[in-house]
């Protein structure tokens, strides 16, 4: 027999390394007189998209689009360290210094402008559609690389250099207290599935996913982080166990070692709370592994909502699943 | 050594391979079609896969002397950054890309898939699609380019 059940999971997530290790983003930072910007980093973008947040970061605070600004990251020699792409940290962490940076570049530009301008405050200068000019004035501006040649003719050229540290502290051990992570990234998940109390297969029709991420600098990476954050969390409480024999893996091969398919996926609806997180960029904080992490919770109690089991022990293979079915029949007699 | 006569992208060659070479191999280093990637090299990901002769294959596991006057489209012959192909078109539209790794392979089981059959149900993208491995998209917006470019071809 075929049978549905429905389970929630939540998470909290501290970000970053954590207990006070020392967790230091830097960036370079360069506006050219083409027009463009170049940000130097060395957080490694594995495919979650950190070098479109750093351009975008860039591009805002610049008034230029996104493809004006060049990104070079992860090259030992010229990047700047910016720590591991590790500890859903590089939004927020790295993120941070591009900005810091791009900042610093910006507030020497502006300096220069107001004088070109005769502008008595660098404040009454801003940067808008890749044009540099006196707030107000639209008499009284120019295209952005054009006041960066007249600098590099004086000699000045707009380059920075920053970093950015995240702010925890080691526990205290007697007192409990202290702020070992900042900041907390939040979710919750709910999932629907069927469960096959012949074969003991379970399949999710559908996950809702809500993830608190301060600021979705890219709602489309947030989707997409979401979608495959859920689908590693279906792997782990269904699919994928390591097997050990002797320290050895008996399973390093994707035909023994199974993770989820396009077929083993279900329908995913993602929604993100856009609850600021003040020390972060633009109010952004990480998502990367919090995504997964409701997703085992959402699906294991799904299951015992489905046929009345508690799976204590991932992930829920049939085999587990029958075990239990057979176990509670007994108990009931 | 043997001479093999083959066509890649509309293009044909003429080689003198072992023919224990495998496809892959013969498609990136000596033809430099680097689109085709090599992921687990034992036809588990789909990272490889080509089309041969309207079917899609994993270019790990076939070897040089098997494709002797076959025809084989690489994502070098699926439209480019000026013309994209449809699925490509989609797949950028969607944002269906994270890493990028299982991309070509992607694009290429699902042109092949709407080549075939320009309708798709859900479950038949999933199975055109369910040999190729990916761990950053949780393959939803992968799903949803697919069926856009289905759709897109209807009209």
């Amino acid at each position: 027999m075929k049978k549905r059940g429905i389970g929630l999971g939540c998470a909290w997530y501290g970000t970053g390394y954590g207990n006070g290790f020392p967790d230091v983003s830097s960036a370079f930072v360069e506006i050219h007189d083409d027009g463009s910007a170049t940000v130097l980093t060395g957080a490694v973008d594995v495919g979650q998209g950190s070098s479109s947040i750093f351009a975008q970061i860039a591009a805002e605070e610049l008034g230029l689009r996104a493809e004006d600004i060049c990104v070079n990251t992860a090259d030992t020699d010229v990047t700047p360290d910016s720590g591991t792409t590790a500890a859903t940290r590089q939004t927020y962490n790295t993120g941070n210094a591009v900005l810091k940076a791009v900042r610093q570049a910006k507030s020497r530009l502006l300096t220069f402008a107001a004088r070109e301008f005769s502008c008595p405050t660098p404040e009454g200068i801003e940067l808008k559609a890749g044009y540099i000019g006196v707030k107000g004035d639209p008499s009284r501006r120019m295209i952005l690389g054009y006041m960066v040649f007249k600098a590099r003719l004086n000699g000045e050229r707009f380059i920075s250099a920053e970093s950015s540290t995240a702010r925890s502290t080691p526990v205290d051990l007697t007192s409990g207290q202290g702020a070992p992570y900042w900041p907390y990234s939040f979710g919750c998940q709910a999932a629907e599935v069927e469960v096959d109390t012949e074969t003991g297969k379970v399949k999710v029709l559908k996950v809702i996913a809500v993830h608190d991420v301060g600021k979705a600098l890219n709602p489309t990476q947030v989707e997409g982080q979401i979608a495959g954050g859920v689908t590693q969390g279906i792997g782990y409480a269904l699919l994928e166990e390591l097997e050990l024999q002797k320290g050895m893996i008996k399973n390093p091969a994707f035909s023994s070692y199974l993770i989820p398919t396009a077929l083993d996926v279900p329908k995913i609806e993602a929604y993100f709370v856009e609850e600021a997180e003040e020390s972060g960029p633009y109010g952004a904080k990480g998502l990367g592994e919090p995504a997964m992490l409701p997703t085992v919770a959402a699906v294991i109690n799904a299951i015992d909502d489905a046929v009345g089991v508690r799976i204590t022990a991932l992930p829920a293979t049939p085999e587990k699943i029958l075990q239990a079915l057979a176990e509670k029949k007994e108990e009931l007699g | 050594m043997i001479t093999i006569e083959f066509s890649v992208n509309d293009k044909t060659y003429v080689l003198e391979v072992d023919p224990r070479e495998r496809l892959l191999d013969v498609l990136r280093n000596r033809l430099g079609l680097m689109g085709t990637k090599e992921g687990c090299g034992e036809g588990e990901c789909g990272a490889c896969t080509v089309i041969l002769d309207g079917k899609t294959v994993n270019s790990c596991l076939i070897l040089a002397g098997q494709v002797h006057n076959s025809v084989i489209t690489t994502i070098e012959g699926v439209g480019n950054r000026q013309s994209p192909h449809p699925v490509q078109k989609a797949f950028v539209e969607v944002g269906a890309v994270q890493c990028g790794f299982c991309t070509p392979g992607m694009v290429l089981s699902a042109k092949n898939l709407l080549d075939k059959n320009p309708h798709p149900s859900d479950e038949e993208i999933g199975v055109a699609l369910s040999g190729n491995l990916c761990r950053c998209t949780g393959y939803d917006k992968i799903l949803r380019a697919v069926k856009l470019a289905a759709e897109e071809g209807k009209q």
